[in-house]
């Protein structure tokens, strides 16, 4: 991380694009955090198989929280001049538009904690997608969204992108509820760069965070590395 | 002893912990919690008790100005060593209250009705005593016994009296540490037992030392330590007189029980070992109508430290040297002082912070946001080794691990408490120490009023292993700041395994000392801020402030106002 004893300054967030896939770049609505020493030991406690319940919850935590305050810096934000304590004048910002977390069901879950801990009694809805066995294709079984949600910036949460193929049903339910492209920002913990891929050829307007992008999917579309099923340590393990 | 006792911290809590001063040297000292439950300090609500701190005791290149004085008090048992001592200390404290610091006994681990806690077998011991001093328990440097030592312990046939029987080089190991202001780990030694247990005594910041014991003046690397060494003369008769008296009065044993180990161990080694190094003192005071030999003593110790402070004093880091310099310094090419990046988000959260006008809910959340942050960008500068995991699905992953040995927190007190949850929610399971540092309502100097840092720290050896992450919520004149680095390089924390994490920088401020004192230390910071502005901060009425004088202040500006205050008044 260090060379000759002085610490390389921190990628700047929003700046990180050119992280390489393994095959291909990142396309550009896509944005990871910063790939510090610090955050890769992160990720290998939560991947690690036999980190205990009580750590995975506090480290994906930590990750999560990581996200949503990267996801909230493509939230646009208006000049604002404040009086100091001191009685002068400080030219900063303020935060503009509303936001509402949208979580796919169950995993998604997951993240609100962190999501409040950023953004203190935001509203949350939620989606709930399964595999239709006839179809194989996902399939909307339940949605419950904040009425004007339309007139908000959606952050989406669920932890795993694979294939893409739930997020991408997610994504266009929200956006029958009158929510645009441009409006929504999805949250990831690890996507592999098939759905990355997917996804973002599907909505290239809609911004994707992502802490992690791994290796690819395995024959049974699992995340490799991955951490296993998100939703599975988190909650029942 | 002291005349207004009053106490920093909401009064409730027993650890509230006070250092009795003298002129400009002072002492302190770490007390364990048994003893802190004979501490009976009337604490009051909202006071600083500023004439108990420790004021700077470095110069502005961050080295330590001057050793602890270290008087060594021998002689024989039952003597009066002890009786001399208290009767110094009692002086001390008399004379240290002319200038508005008075001593305070129950913080120097006497017992609240000031009396001096005996032991039973305190007439075997060599011992520090805390005249003016932190101190370290007596009876503490018997040496480590083998069961067969034990066996003869427990018969009264081990000689307790012989300079053998005490571990002389652990002894001046620790004298010596606390002399050059490190901290020292005394150990306790049990006579329930006849053993040296395993735990030790934290001890550290004593500026002035009394080494008290039979054989204090005996060991030649001991003496080379004393900058005084006193031996208190008392004929035999008078000794074996006071000795029946106490025995048989405190400790119930019989007459003739007294005699046989008077005479089989105590009178040999008085004639053999104790005796003679009273050639060595630079002074013998007798042992009894000696008032004049104590007065004597006092006068001459307080003088050396007279002249010490007077040497010093000019050299020392006064508000003067925290007070703004006109440089605009480019922090920003600094490889150590890193500056959070600038992000909308981190820009609003700013914006929220500095108005005055944002509620105290707000400014709570988004302080723990904030810090939250800046705890987050600081750990990426601990060391991380790789790491192969297996995850769930039984792929191999590699990554990376954190390898420091030991982590903590170190909060500086009231304001650096303000980071502590955003601490805690990235790091759960590190200790986190504490440090009262108080600004000198009269002259703005920084006091350190208590100290209680974790256990890794305390130990020299385990401190050099030790990353701290110090706490504050700003850094303006960084007088405080300047303290704190100082106590943790003492105890032996290397520069560059602190991180100091802070939500702002004054570039006008104290800024430009701290960096080039400890270059190494690292800083994580929020915002900077380009201007520091005079103020004027009103007088708590007080002690050592009686009318309530104001005084001039430095305050950060634009800055985010008195952050302590904001986020818990």
């Amino acid at each position: 991380m260090s060379t000759n004893g002085a610490p390389v300054p921190p990628p700047q967030p929003s700046l990180l694009k050119s992280t390489a896939l393994s095959n291909g770049t990142v396309p550009p609505s896509v944005f990871t955090l910063p790939q510090t020493a610090q955050l890769e030991a992160l990720y290998t406690i939560i991947r690690d198989k036999d980190t205990s319940r009580g750590d995975f919850l506090f480290y994906s935590d930590r990750i999560i929280r990581l996200l949503v305050e990267e996801g909230l810096n493509h939230l646009p934000v208006v000049k604002k001049t404040v009086i100091t304590p001191t009685g002068s004048t400080y030219a900063g910002v303020g935060f503009e538009g509303k936001i509402c977390g949208v979580s796919i069901l169950r995993a998604g879950e997951a993240m609100e904690a962190g999501l409040r801990e950023v953004c203190r009694s935001v509203r949350i809805g939620k989606i709930l997608i399964q595999r239709d066995e006839e179809t194989t294709q996902p399939k909307l079984f339940y949605s419950k969204f904040p009425q004007d949600i339309a007139k908000r910036y959606v952050l989406l949460l669920d932890p795993m992108l694979a294939t893409g193929g739930s997020a991408i049903k997610a994504v266009d339910v929200l956006m029958e509820n009158g929510v645009p492209e441009d409006r929504i920002i999805f949250i990831n913990l690890i996507s592999s760069p098939e759905g990355l891929r997917t996804f973002s050829e599907k909505f290239p307007r809609l911004k994707v965070i992502t802490g992690w992008i791994d290796q690819g999917l395995n024959e049974k579309a699992y995340i490799i590395p991955g951490l296993g099923d998100f939703g599975e340590r988190r909650y029942c393990e | 002893m002291s005349q207004t006792v009053q106490s920093a911290g909401d009064g409730s809590e027993g650890d509230t912990f006070l250092w009795p001063s003298m002129s400009q040297l002072l002492l302190r000292e770490e007390l364990d919690d048994s003893q802190r439950a004979s501490v009976s300090l009337k604490a009051q609500k909202n006071t600083l008790l500023i004439s108990h701190g420790r004021p700077p005791w470095y110069g502005p290149d961050g080295k330590c100005i001057s050793d602890a004085f270290v008087i060594g008090v021998g002689g024989g048992s039952a003597s009066g060593k002890v009786a001399n001592s208290k009767i110094l200390f009692n002086i001390y404290s008399v004379g240290s209250s002319d200038s508005c610091r008075t001593a305070n006994s129950e913080s120097l681990g006497f017992n609240s009705d000031g009396s001096y806690p005996l032991t039973s077998q305190r007439k075997l011991s060599l011992s520090f005593d805390w005249l003016v001093t932190g101190f370290t328990i007596q009876d503490s440097f018997y040496k480590y016994h083998s069961p067969e030592e034990i066996e003869l312990a427990f018969d009264s046939k081990f000689d307790f009296d012989h300079p053998d029987a005490i571990d002389m080089p652990m002894f001046a190991s620790c004298l010596a540490d606390l002399k050059a202001c490190r901290q020292t780990n005394i150990p306790v030694y049990s006579f329930a037992e006849h053993q040296r247990l395993q735990e030790t005594k934290y001890a550290y910041g004593a500026t002035v030392i009394i080494a008290e014991g039979i054989m204090a003046l005996h060991d030649p690397a001991l003496r080379s330590l004393y900058d005084l060494k006193v031996f208190v003369q008392c004929d035999s008769d008078l000794m074996l007189a006071r000795r029946i008296t106490r025995d048989v009065k405190e400790r119930g044993r019989s007459l003739e029980g007294i005699l046989e180990q008077y005479l089989r161990y105590v009178k040999p080694s008085y004639d053999n070992f104790v005796r003679p190094t009273a050639a060595f003192a630079d002074i013998i005071v007798p042992g009894q109508n000696n008032s004049v030999a104590i007065e004597l003593i006092s006068t001459h110790t307080r003088r050396q430290l007279q002249e010490r402070s007077n040497s010093f004093r000019p050299k020392m880091v006064t508000s003067s040297l925290h007070a703004p310099s006109l440089v605009n310094e480019p922090l920003e090419n600094d490889p150590n002082l890193m500056i959070l990046p600038s992000t909308p988000q981190l820009e609003g959260i700013f914006t929220i912070l500095r108005s005055k006008d944002t509620n105290n809910q707000d400014f709570i959340f988004f302080t723990d946001r904030l810090s939250t942050l800046l705890v987050e960008h600081a750990l990426q500068f601990l060391p991380y080794a790789p790491l192969t995991v297996t995850t769930p699905l039984g792929v191999g992953s590699h990554g990376k691990k954190l390898i420091s040995k030991y982590l903590c927190g170190v909060s500086i007190l009231r304001s650096g408490s303000v980071l502590e949850r955003g601490f805690r929610r990235v790091i759960n399971n590190v200790p986190v120490g504490t440090l009262l540092i108080q600004s000198n309502s009269m002259d703005g100097e920084p006091l350190l009023l208590h100290l209680k840092l974790p256990v890794s720290v305390r130990h020299r050896s385990s401190a050099e292993e030790t990353w701290v992450i110090l706490l504050d919520a700003q850094i303006g004149t960084g007088a405080a700041a300047f303290m704190s680095i100082r106590i943790l390089l003492e105890h032996g924390v290397k520069q560059d395994h602190i991180i100091f994490v802070t939500f702002l920088v004054a570039r006008t401020g104290g800024i430009t000392t701290l960096r080039r004192a400890f270059p190494h230390v690292r800083i994580v910071c929020g915002s900077v801020d380009n201007e520091m502005r005079e103020g004027w901060l009103e007088g708590d009425r007080g002690e050592g402030n009686e009318d309530g004088v104001g005084r001039k202040i430095w305050v950060m500006n634009p800055g985010m106002g008195q952050i302590g205050d904001r986020y818990y008044l």
